[in-house]
């Protein structure tokens, strides 16, 4: 199912993400993989489950086979690639591979440098970019690949693109984020935000756009991890006050005030949007708890169903 | 410029090893403005190399070393000393060491020409003496009129055209946080000039085929082939 059809039912849709082993997923001794896991942890509660591309450029699984485990398990995946680790041949028939394999999303992404990963000797490929990436991808929904040979069968995905709120100066970032529409973006999903305000003017800004956002959150685990991505994850901030909260409650607590620091979160901004995506690494089951929180809450957000 | 950096001394020693009597050649041109292979590091390296009891039977550094002519101007007078070397050791840019290949082979050589420098890009000089910086691929296709005269091809760690990734912070590359951002810098700059319209069009992926290797100049045709 593509996300584009839940929008257009106006459905305010929630999607999370689940990052792939490093390692195989074959079933050979009766343990199930952890992304599969996590992923069926949710099951029941979001949308549909982003599949990272090696995410932070470290290699593990593909986001294909994960992807189309996922879906083998009927649940909803949306197919994460990026331009780092492939030329414009290998992008396309990747496009070709997921549409074939039943998988109905695909997010476009630029990725994360070689440089920042675990194979830092590698060479960055990075032949073209998201913008081209998403016209391209367009293109073979129309029955063409890049250079205008045809298809002997059209892929049919919904595209997804990035924007990232934090980004200063905006306006360039906005800038880009048109050109991902006009080339075929048809949802966002940003990159974590934990300022209520900075993306108030994001979403002011974008109101003309007429693309869906998805609100991006990571969850932040503890005071250290706060300060570990304000040092190490570029294009994020994680405010003191909440590096303040995590660090004010004994260890055991913790996830319990992730909860609810991501709930409020979630309540504040989420409403300003059409979606939230949530960025868990590996905290799933906090997922789970946040989305029940909201709707014990009362909040308008209604329980979803992936698949 | 090819800007160059020089091999560890450790390093050339094992590749001159088991020979004796050594040609030294440099490079006045890029090599002598990075300070790695210009005629003082030719007397430097030759004088670490008779320490380490090696023979220099010559040292010479032509004008230019990848310009096939002023090699020879430079090397055919040697070509005596030239057939007595066990070995010749170029301290030039990966260019410089082919063209010295080149013109032994022409003078009836057959001898192991050797790099003393590692080639590390086309290097412009941003601050004489001290600094250089990376700033054309030779890409073939050239995007600065579009750009405000910043290339992204090369100033951006991924190469991207149709604006910048999300990842830098404070102006700086999500690769390293002392780089400016290449899109920062154009959109300042386009923001300047009044041309922030042109930055707004769509940039259609590079044709590499104009960067496919090895490039031949056809210099009368002025043509690439």
């Amino acid at each position: 199912m593509k996300l584009t059809q839940l929008y257009n039912k106006k459905e305010f849709v929630i999607t999370s993400e689940v990052g792939p082993v490093k390692g195989c997923v074959r079933p050979t001794d009766g343990t199930t993989p952890t992304c599969l896991g996590e992923a069926t942890l949710l099951r029941d509660l979001v949308h549909a489950i982003n599949v990272t591309d090696n995410q932070s450029a470290v290699m593990r699984l593909g986001s294909l086979a994960a992807s189309v485990l996922l879906r083998q398990e009927k649940m909803e995946p949306i197919y994460q690639l990026t331009c780092r680790d492939r030329n414009r041949i290998a992008l396309q028939s990747s496009l070709l591979n997921t549409y074939s394999f039943g998988i109905d999303n695909v997010l476009c992404l630029t990725g994360d440098h070689t440089s920042l990963g675990d194979h830092q000797t590698a060479k960055a490929v990075f032949d073209i970019d998201s913008v081209q990436l998403l016209k391209i991808a367009k293109g073979m929904n129309e029955g063409y690949d890049m250079m205008g040979n045809e298809l002997t069968q059209p892929t049919d995905l919904c595209l997804g693109a990035v924007v990232n709120p934090n980004f200063e100066p905006l306006d360039l970032q906005l800038m880009k984020m048109e050109k991902k529409i006009e080339a075929g973006a048809e949802f966002f999903q940003t990159q974590a935000v934990y300022d209520p305000k900075r993306f108030e003017t994001f979403v002011r800004k974008t109101e003309g756009f007429g693309v869906p956002i998805q609100y991006g959150i990571v969850i932040v685990k503890s005071p250290q991890m706060g300060k570990f991505m304000n040092a190490n994850v570029s294009g994020i901030t994680v405010p003191d006050w909440i590096i303040d909260e995590m660090g004010s409650v004994p260890k055991e607590n913790r996830e319990k005030k992730a909860i609810e620091i991501t709930t409020r979160l979630v309540n504040e901004i989420g409403p300003m949007v059409q979606g939230v995506h949530f960025m868990p690494l590996g905290w799933s089951d906090v997922v789970v708890s946040v989305i029940k929180e909201i709707e014990a809450q009362g909040n308008k957000f209604a329980l979803a169903a992936c698949a | 410029m090819i800007g160059t950096t020089q091999k560890p001394f450790e390093e050339i020693l094992v590749v001159l090893e088991g020979f004796q009597k050594i040609a030294v050649v440099g490079c006045d041109g890029c090599a002598k403005v990075c300070m790695t292979g210009g005629s003082e590091q030719v007397a430097e390296l030759a004088d670490k190399l008779r320490e380490q009891e090696k023979q220099v039977v010559m040292e010479a550094t032509p004008e230019r070393t990848c310009y096939v002519d002023k090699t020879h101007t430079k090397l055919d007078p040697y070509v005596d000393q030239l057939k007595e070397a066990d070995a010749v050791i170029v301290m030039g840019c990966g260019g410089a060491v082919q063209i010295t290949r080149q013109v032994t082979e022409e003078l009836g050589l057959t001898i192991p020409v050797k790099t003393a420098l590692e080639s590390v890009g086309h290097m412009d000089t941003l601050v004489s003496g001290e600094l250089a910086m990376e700033q054309c691929q030779e890409c073939g296709e050239c995007i600065l009129n579009e750009t405000g005269g910043i290339c992204p091809v090369t100033k951006c760690a991924k190469g991207l055209l149709n604006g910048p990734c999300g990842g830098a912070e404070n102006g700086k590359c999500e690769v390293d946080p002392e780089r400016d951002c290449a899109w920062i810098l154009i959109y300042n700059r386009m923001a300047a000039l009044g041309e922030m319209d042109k930055l707004k069009r769509f940039m259609a992926p590079k044709d590499y085929s104009k960067m496919a290797k090895p490039r031949i100049l056809k210099i009368k045709e002025k043509k690439v082939a």
